[in-house]
């Protein structure tokens, strides 16, 4: 197979091509000459050359007046013509480009192919050689024993018979000195000497036969041809075209992406020689509590190939493979075992404990999986562009919850991953987050027993019925005194602002707190507290700043209705302001050293409303450079 | 208009601007006047708002300047700050030297309508009316942008001055103003010499019958009082009854009763940046 020659033609081809468009664009240069000749001469002469073209005869032809076997063609001008012609005849080459492009990709397929076969061709010719001379050499290792014994045979009974032939050589001696005594005492004329020597005579010739009946030869004369076991021989005949079973195969370690939730794909190799029929993968399931470990079967699969997608899996959990390979001559050992891990499940967003401000939010999920996972990924993309891509992901947090970083004045879009060795989850529920202003959600958990918080989670209520003490339920974190819940503010130390919201009858106490604000106490009274107090009088209403138990004398002639409170931490502030009127009424200063809490109280029965997520006002903002 | 011929009497750098006091002929006090103000770094390149700021009895335009540190606030905020003196002087009216609760020194921004004070001690014309246009027509100023405050007599010429023109002063606010001149001894010794016995001609010059009858845009009044006032205790201030009419007719005030401090310039040093910064938020909206 030459390839080269073939590459070679190729090669022509395509440079034949490049000069045809070469030639191409000389006679457009050509026809653009004709295109002035025929501008200055108006009138049209059929004997002209032609300034227009038939598309469906394929020849030039003249426009005024159209030539009458074209009257009912597609008539255009040259230039249009020679343009489509080329666009034509460039899709054509590019079209033909490609080919080429293609022909070159399968004629290299083609010689690794050959070289491949080459290979394989050479690799079974010297298997086979090497079975014949195995065949031979047990061929004449087979003649060599028999022979031998066939010799062995023959000098055993040949010694035999030579002994028979001794043997029966001395009995006929006897025989012959017995006859020629008798016939000497046949003949003897001594009566009385005859009869006294002739009866021992008479009794040894009686004698004799008995003695001389063993006349057949020693051996068998049959001649036993060795009985030649060529089986093995046969069987290795045989094998020659049959395989040997295969060797162990090895399994191979996990790889990224080979894993889902509930499938793994897990791939082993095996020697390069051994030939396999079929797999067979066996799995079981490691438990990390090794009191479960009870004796669970192994699952077996039959494969192909020597990969397999096993599905139907438990998500962050780890399963043991091994596996083993089969011929037709037989089945392999096992192999090593190794180690997968499935991806864990997506974690889900705690929708209701994130809390978020201006420049950061506070996010906070469940792990969606019941063994730990390695760590988390948190995902955000601003919402509204279009191509969703990643603005920013966070890795490895440790936890079920992190403080990201945001942009003022955004909307985003979070979402979460569990990752573990074997890759990240699917992306948990996605959550919005808008960056307009500080949200943050009441923790109940600090609520006096007598507070309800609405289903909205932003109204407080203090019933006009007081529970009995006996009803009340107090923890270490519950308000015990001051019917006060607080609030879970973002631990960010910027700028919040939110608002409370109440009816002109309503007593209350709104401010800040640390978050180990005693709750026996009554917030303002301590110096782990701040707040703004209303309080009602028969004649006025009246207003308290409290910290420490200590109150500026305020007087506020237009009672507010709704209270903004400003926490500043950059210039230790927490300012009040009546936001009806954008009036300021009181300013707090303290550094905070610990990061404080929204809190929130109702002296007497009433309802106070929050609202988060406002967005500063700027008469607010304004004044604070 | 008339010329308005100024005349620069002193000048000094402060806080990054400049502590000028100028002197011009004024027409409604037919004296001449003496006025200090501020210029904050952002004069030399824009327009800024104006503060005018009212002085209390006995003082000149240098008290609130030299006293009330307000120049560093001001500079922040880019406020002009005009504090103008508190009554014509050398106008040789016979007895106006006689005490300092009357006459020089306590004009008690009105316009007199008795002789023989009412020719030159028209002070209520003059901050209203002359000294805007002759600060607007000579500094870099947003005309739109003015607000006002006042220590004591002052504090009660900024209330009236915000109660009598509404819309005119983005914003007021006081230190220890007189609330109810009527109904204590300085107002009713100046009201009677300025405006005669009728006291019906007394009330458009009290806050707090100006309080009770206002209309208009919504005014957030600021006023700081020290609790160790002796004008307090001796009943010249009378706040509650402005807070009263205030509560009453729904006007916005806050009133801070301020521990400890007294009547002095000491005591508006300490709160002059909380004002300045009530007033900005106006000035700067």
């Amino acid at each position: 197979m030459d390839l080269s020659e073939i590459r070679g033609r190729l090669q022509v081809i395509t440079e034949e091509i490049t000069a045809s468009e070469g030639e191409e664009e000389n006679e457009e240069a050509e026809e653009d000459e004709f295109v002035m000749v025929r501008n200055r001469n108006l009138s049209s002469d059929p004997s002209e050359p032609p300034d227009a073209w038939c598309s469906d005869c394929r020849v030039p032809t003249h426009s005024k007046p159209r030539e009458h076997t074209h009257t009912r063609h597609r008539v255009v001008s040259l230039s249009n013509a020679t343009q489509e012609i080329k666009s034509e005849l460039s899709k054509c080459s590019s079209s033909l480009a490609e080919k080429i492009t293609q022909m070159d990709n399968f004629i290299s397929n083609l010689e690794e192919i050959f070289i491949t076969v080459e290979e394989n061709f050479g690799r079974q010719e010297q298997n086979l050689e090497q079975h014949y001379n195995d065949v031979l050499q047990s061929l004449s290792q087979r003649f060599k024993e028999n022979s031998a014994a066939l010799l062995d045979e023959k000098k055993l009974k040949l010694e035999t018979l030579y002994g028979q032939l001794l043997n029966c050589g001395d009995v006929l001696t006897a025989s012959k000195e017995l006859i020629e005594h008798a016939q000497e005492l046949h003949r003897c004329d001594n009566k009385h000497a005859f009869l006294q020597t002739v009866i021992p005579v008479i009794k040894r010739m009686e004698e004799f036969p008995q003695d001389e009946l063993e006349l057949k030869v020693g051996v068998s004369l049959d001649f036993a041809p060795p009985s030649s076991d060529l089986t093995e021989v046969k069987h290795m005949m045989d094998s020659i075209n049959a395989l040997p079973a295969p060797s162990a195969p090895v399994m191979n370690p996990q790889v990224a992406i080979s894993a889902s939730p509930s499938s793994l794909r897990v791939c082993w190799s095996l020697f390069s020689d051994d030939t396999v029929d079929f797999y067979e993968l066996y799995r079981r399931q490691i438990f990390e509590d090794i009191n479960i470990e009870t004796l669970q079967d192994a699952s077996v699969l039959r494969v192909k190939e020597t990969h397999c997608v096993v599905k139907d899996l438990l998500p962050n959990s780890q399963y043991e493979f091994w596996v083993t390979a089969t011929n037709t001559t037989g089945i392999s050992p096992a192999s090593e075992k190794a180690v997968y891990m499935t991806v864990p499940s997506p974690p889900v967003i705690k929708e209701h404990e994130c809390v978020s401000c201006l420049e950061a939010a506070l996010i906070r999920w469940d792990s969606g999986n019941t063994n730990p996972v390695e760590s988390y990924t948190l995902e955000l993309y601003e919402d509204g562009e279009t191509d969703n891509a990643v603005t920013e992901s966070i890795v490895a947090i440790p936890t079920c919850e992190c403080v990201v970083q945001l942009q003022p004045w955004k909307r985003y879009i979070i979402a979460v991953r569990a990752v573990n060795i074997a890759g990240a989850s699917e992306k948990s529920q996605p959550m919005k987050i808008s960056t307009t202003g500080t949200f943050f959600h009441l923790l109940k958990e600090t609520a006096h027993p007598s507070l309800c918080v609405l289903d909205d989670g932003f109204t407080i209520i203090y019933p006009d019925k007081d529970l009995s003490l006996s009803d009340m339920v107090f923890s270490d974190t519950t308000f015990n005194s001051c019917v006060a819940v607080l609030g879970d503010l973002i631990p960010v130390r910027g700028r919040h602002y939110w608002e409370v919201e109440f009816d002109d009858w309503t007593e209350y106490r709104v401010g800040v707190a640390y978050e180990d604000t005693q709750r026996s106490s009554y917030l303002g009274a301590n110096a782990t507290s701040w707040c703004m107090r209303h309080i009602r009088t028969p004649s006025r209403h009246k207003y308290e700043f409290l910290h420490n138990g200590w109150s500026a004398d305020v007087r506020i002639t237009v009672q507010p209705l709704c209270v903004g409170v400003f926490l500043d931490y950059d210039s230790g502030t927490l300012s009040f302001y009546n936001t009806h009127l954008q009036q300021h009424l009181h300013t707090f200063r303290c550094c905070f050293t610990q990061n404080v809490l929204p809190c929130f109280a109702l002296d007497k029965p009433g309802t106070l409303r929050i609202h988060t997520g406002v967005p500063t006002p700027s008469y607010i903002t304004h004044t604070q450079a | 208009m008339q010329t308005m011929a100024l005349t620069q009497v002193s000048s000094n750098k402060c806080a990054g601007g400049y502590q000028k006091v100028f002197e011009h002929e004024s027409s409604e006090l037919k004296c001449k006047m003496k006025f200090a103000i501020y210029l904050p770094p952002k004069a030399e390149t824009g327009k800024c708002p104006v503060l005018y700021w009212l002085s209390g009895l006995t003082c000149t335009e240098q008290n609130f300047i030299t006293k009330a540190g307000s120049q560093r606030s001001a500079a922040e905020h880019g406020i002009i700050i005009v504090a103008p003196d508190t009554s014509p002087r050398g106008c040789n009216i016979e007895g106006e030297d006689e005490s300092w609760d009357f006459g020089t020194g306590a004009g008690f921004y009105v316009d007199a309508t008795q002789e023989p004070w009412k020719t030159n001690y028209r002070m209520y014309s003059y901050i209203t009316e002359e000294l805007p246009r002759l600060i607007n027509s000579n500094f870099p100023v947003d005309p739109e942008k003015m607000s006002i405050s006042g220590h004591s007599m002052g504090g009660h010429g900024a209330l009236i001055c915000a109660l009598k023109n509404p819309g005119k002063y983005k914003a007021v606010s006081a230190f220890a103003p007189i609330c109810n001149p009527m109904q204590c001894a300085w107002g009713q010794k100046a009201f009677s010499g300025y405006l005669g016995p009728e006291k019906s001609t007394w009330e458009a010059f009290d806050a707090t019958i100006l309080a009770a009858s206002y209309t208009g845009p919504e005014l957030d009044i600021l006023i700081d009082q020290g609790r160790d006032d002796q004008f307090l205790s001796s009943s010249q201030l009378l706040p509650d009854n402005l807070i009263a009419a205030c509560s009453e007719k729904k006007i916005p005030v806050v009133f801070r009763l301020q521990q400890g401090y007294d009547h002095s310039y000491y005591f508006v040093f300490s709160f002059i940046d909380d004002h300045i910064k009530h007033h900005a938020k106006y000035l700067n909206a």
